[in-house]
C-alpha cells in the first residue's frame, strides 16, 4: 500500500510547488503516468479512494500543457473500468459543468442555463474556482437567451473581480451599443480568451444588435434606414442595404414589431397594441400557477418521515401501511397529473 | 520498401493523374481501390501501431483523403465529402503530435464549416469551431466560414452574398453557390413579413434576380401566395393576436376547475 503513497505524495508536491515552470508539469505528467500503470496492476477497493485522486491529477496535468488528446484513450478506458466496478467518484457536479458547456455551443441555450446553474449551486462552498466558472458561463448563455442577469449575481463574495469583465460585457447587451460591446471585447479578450468564451462572445454581437433595434423600435414611430445603421454603428461597406435586411429578419423571427418601406428608405413601428385585449396575459398567469401548483406537487413526492421521529416507536406492520399510503398518494397525484396534461 | 506502401502508392500517383484530367469515373473507381488498400495498415487509426513506416503510412493515408474530399466537393457529393471527413479527421488530431502539418488542412477544415452552414446544422458547426486553436481561428479560410456564419445569423445577407468573391480556395465554389440559393430564401421569407408591398424592381434587386422573368419564376414556383399586380408585388399577411372577442370559456372552466382541487390537496 505503502508504495502508491509516494508517487502521490510526490505529485502533489509538484502541483503546490512551482506550476508555472514547465518543467514541473512535466514531472508531473510522468510521475501521474507512472503512477497510473502501477494502479492497473492491482484491484483493490481500499485503493479506489486514492485512485479516484491519481485519476483527477492525471487528467489535469495533461490538460493543463493542453496535451489531453493524447490520454483520451487511456482516461475512456480507465470510465470504462470505474464503470463496471461501480466506483464512485463524486464527480456529478462536473459533469453537469461540462454538460452545461456542450449544450451551450451546440446552441441549446435553456437547458445548458438549468445544467450550470445547477453545477454552481451543488458545488462544495470552498470550489470558489469553479463556482466563479459556473457563473461565468451561466451569465454568457443568459445573455444569450436575451435574460439580463440582475447585479446580484455579479456581487456574490469573492466573485466581484473574476466577473467584472462579464458585467461590462453585459452592460454593453443590456444598453444595445455596438461599439461598446466592440470595445470590452477588445479589451479583456485575453480574460475571454483564457476562459475560453470568445466564440460564444462572438454569438453575442448578434443580440446587442437586436436589443439596440428594439430599442430604436419602441422611441421612434418612423426612421429613416440611414438613420437605423448609424444608430447600430454598423461598421461595413453598404450600411444601408445592411440594416434592411437585419431590420427585416427582426421583424420576420418577431423581435420588433414594425414594417418597412423601400421605396422611401423608412421602417415604420408598428403601435404597441393594448395587450390586455387578448388572451396573452391569463396565458401567462396560467403557465405561472401551473409550475407552482406542480412545484408543491414535487415537494410532496419527494417528502420522506425517518421512522423514528414519531414519538412511539412504530411497529413493522404500521410502518408497512404508512409507506404504503404515502405511495398511494404519490400515484393518485400522478395520475391526476396525467389527466390534466 | 514495403511492397503494400508502393502498390498504395501507385495507384495513388494513377488517381492523381486522374483528378487532374477531371477523369471521376477512374477517380472513384481508384479510390474505392486505395481505402481497401489502406486498411491492410495496423499503423492508421483506430489501431495507431507503432510500425517502421507508420510516418510514411499516415502521412500517405492523409494525403488520399485529403484528395478524396476535393473529388468529392468536383463531384458535388455531400454525403461522401462527410464520410471522408469523417475519415480524415484523425489525422489532425489524434496524429497531430506526430505528422508534420499538412498545408491542406485549414482549407479542409474550412470547408467542412462551410458545408454544416450550407446544410443549416448550426450546433455541429459551433462544435467544429470549439476545437479548433486560436491559431487555426486566424486563418483566412476557417475565418472566412466563421464570418459568413456570424453575417448569416445577423441578416446581412449582402455580406454573405458579396463574400462570394473572396473564397480563399477556388473549392469554395460550390458551397457558396448552395449558400446563394439558401440565403434568397431566408430574404424571401423576410420580405413577405417585413414589406406590405415591393415594386417588381425592387424586389428583383433585393432577391439578387438579373431580370424580371427570373423573379416571376420564382415567385410562381416557391411562392404563388404572393400576388403581382401593377408592377407591385402584395404580401398577404397573417394577421396575429387579434383582440378577443369571445370568452374562450371551457377553456377558463377546466383552468379553474383544477386550480380548485390542487388548492383543496394543499388546504
Amino acid at each position: 500500500m505503502f508504495y502508491f503513497i509516494l508517487p502521490f505524495f510526490m505529485l502533489s508536491c509538484c502541483f503546490h510547488g512551482i506550476t508555472k515552470y514547465s518543467w514541473s508539469y512535466f514531472q508531473a505528467k510522468a510521475c501521474s503516468s507512472a503512477s497510473i500503470a502501477r494502479l492497473k496492476t492491482v484491484n483493490r477497493r481500499t485503493v479506489d479512494v486514492l485512485a479516484s485522486r491519481l485519476y483527477f491529477y492525471y487528467s489535469l496535468c495533461y490538460e493543463l500543457t493542453g496535451d489531453l488528446a493524447e490520454i483520451r484513450g487511456n482516461l475512456l478506458a480507465l470510465h470504462r473500468i470505474a464503470t463496471l466496478r461501480r466506483d464512485e467518484l463524486g464527480q456529478f457536479c462536473r459533469y453537469l459543468f461540462y454538460l452545461g458547456k456542450i449544450r451551450t455551443i451546440q446552441l441549446e441555450y435553456t437547458d445548458a442555463k438549468e445544467s450550470l446553474l445547477q453545477a454552481a449551486r451543488k458545488a462544495p462552498q470552498a470550489a470558489l474556482g469553479f463556482r466563479v466558472q459556473c457563473n461565468k458561463w451561466a451569465i454568457i448563455v443568459r445573455l444569450l437567451l436575451g435574460e439580463i442577469p440582475e447585479r446580484t449575481v455579479f456581487m456574490q463574495k469573492g466573485m466581484e473581480k473574476a466577473l467584472r469583465p462579464y458585467f461590462e460585457l453585459t452592460n454593453a447587451v443590456r444598453i444595445g451599443d455596438l461599439e461598446l460591446f466592440r470595445n470590452v471585447a477588445e479589451k479583456f479578450s485575453s480574460t475571454f480568451g483564457s476562459d475560453r468564451t470568445n466564440n460564444l462572445i462572438v454569438r453575442l454581437r448578434h443580440n446587442v444588435i437586436r436589443t439596440g433595434l428594439r430599442n430604436i423600435s419602441i422611441s421612434y414611430s418612423r426612421i429613416s434606414l440611414t438613420d437605423v445603421a448609424k444608430k447600430l454603428r454598423l461598421d461595413s461597406p453598404n450600411p444601408v442595404a445592411d440594416a434592411e435586411s437585419i431590420v427585416s429578419k427582426a421583424i420576420r423571427d418577431g423581435a420588433i414589431d414594425a414594417t418597412l418601406d423601400h421605396a422611401n428608405g423608412w421602417m415604420v413601428s408598428k403601435e404597441t397594441g393594448d395587450i390586455y385585449s387578448t388572451n396573452e396575459p391569463q396565458i401567462a398567469f396560467n403557465s405561472r400557477i401551473a409550475f407552482c401548483l406542480n412545484m408543491h406537487n414535487e415537494a410532496v413526492r419527494a417528502l420522506r418521515f425517518p421512522p423514528n421521529s414519531h414519538k412511539e416507536k412504530e411497529s413493522a406492520e404500521k410502518r408497512r401501511e404508512r409507506q404504503q399510503q404515502e405511495q398511494e398518494l404519490a400515484q393518485h397525484i400522478a395520475e391526476e397529473d396525467d389527466d390534466d396534461f | 520498401m514495403d511492397p503494400k506502401i508502393t502498390e498504395v502508392s501507385q495507384t495513388f500517383e494513377r488517381f492523381k493523374a486522374a483528378f487532374v484530367r477531371n477523369d471521376f469515373d477512374t477517380c472513384t473507381r481508384l479510390l474505392s481501390q486505395l481505402k481497401v488498400l489502406l486498411t491492410a495498415f495496423t499503423s492508421l487509426p483506430p489501431l495507431f501501431q507503432e510500425t517502421s513506416n507508420a510516418i510514411h503510412e499516415l502521412t500517405i493515408a492523409r494525403d488520399i483523403y485529403e484528395h478524396a474530399i476535393v473529388l468529392s466537393v468536383k463531384m458535388e457529393d455531400q454525403d461522401a465529402f462527410e464520410r471522408d471527413f469523417f475519415q480524415l479527421k484523425p489525422y489532425y488530431t489524434d496524429a497531430r503530435g506526430r505528422l508534420p502539418a499538412s498545408p491542406q488542412e485549414y482549407p479542409i477544415l474550412g470547408l467542412n464549416l462551410l458545408r454544416l452552414l450550407v446544410q443549416n446544422r448550426i450546433a455541429e458547426f459551433h462544435t467544429e469551431l470549439e476545437l479548433l486553436s486560436q491559431s487555426a481561428l486566424d486563418n483566412p479560410c476557417i475565418k472566412h466560414a466563421v464570418e459568413l456564419e456570424q453575417s448569416f445569423m445577423e441578416g446581412a445577407y449582402h455580406r454573405v452574398l458579396s463574400a462570394r468573391q473572396t473564397v480563399p480556395d477556388a473549392t469554395y465554389a460550390y458551397f457558396m453557390d448552395l449558400l446563394a440559393k439558401t440565403v434568397r430564401d431566408e430574404i424571401a421569407g423576410c420580405s413577405e413579413k417585413a414589406y406590405d408591398r415591393l415594386s417588381t424592381s425592387d424586389a428583383r434587386q433585393i432577391l439578387l434576380f438579373s431580370s424580371d422573368k427570373e423573379l416571376l419564376q420564382y415567385v410562381e414556383k416557391e411562392h404563388p401566395e404572393w400576388e403581382i399586380k401593377d408592377g407591385f408585388i402584395i404580401f398577404q399577411k397573417v394577421k396575429d393576436s387579434v383582440p378577443c372577442k369571445e370568452i374562450p370559456s371551457l377553456q377558463l372552466i377546466t383552468q379553474t376547475l383544477s386550480y380548485a382541487r390542487e388548492l383543496e390537496r394543499i388546504v
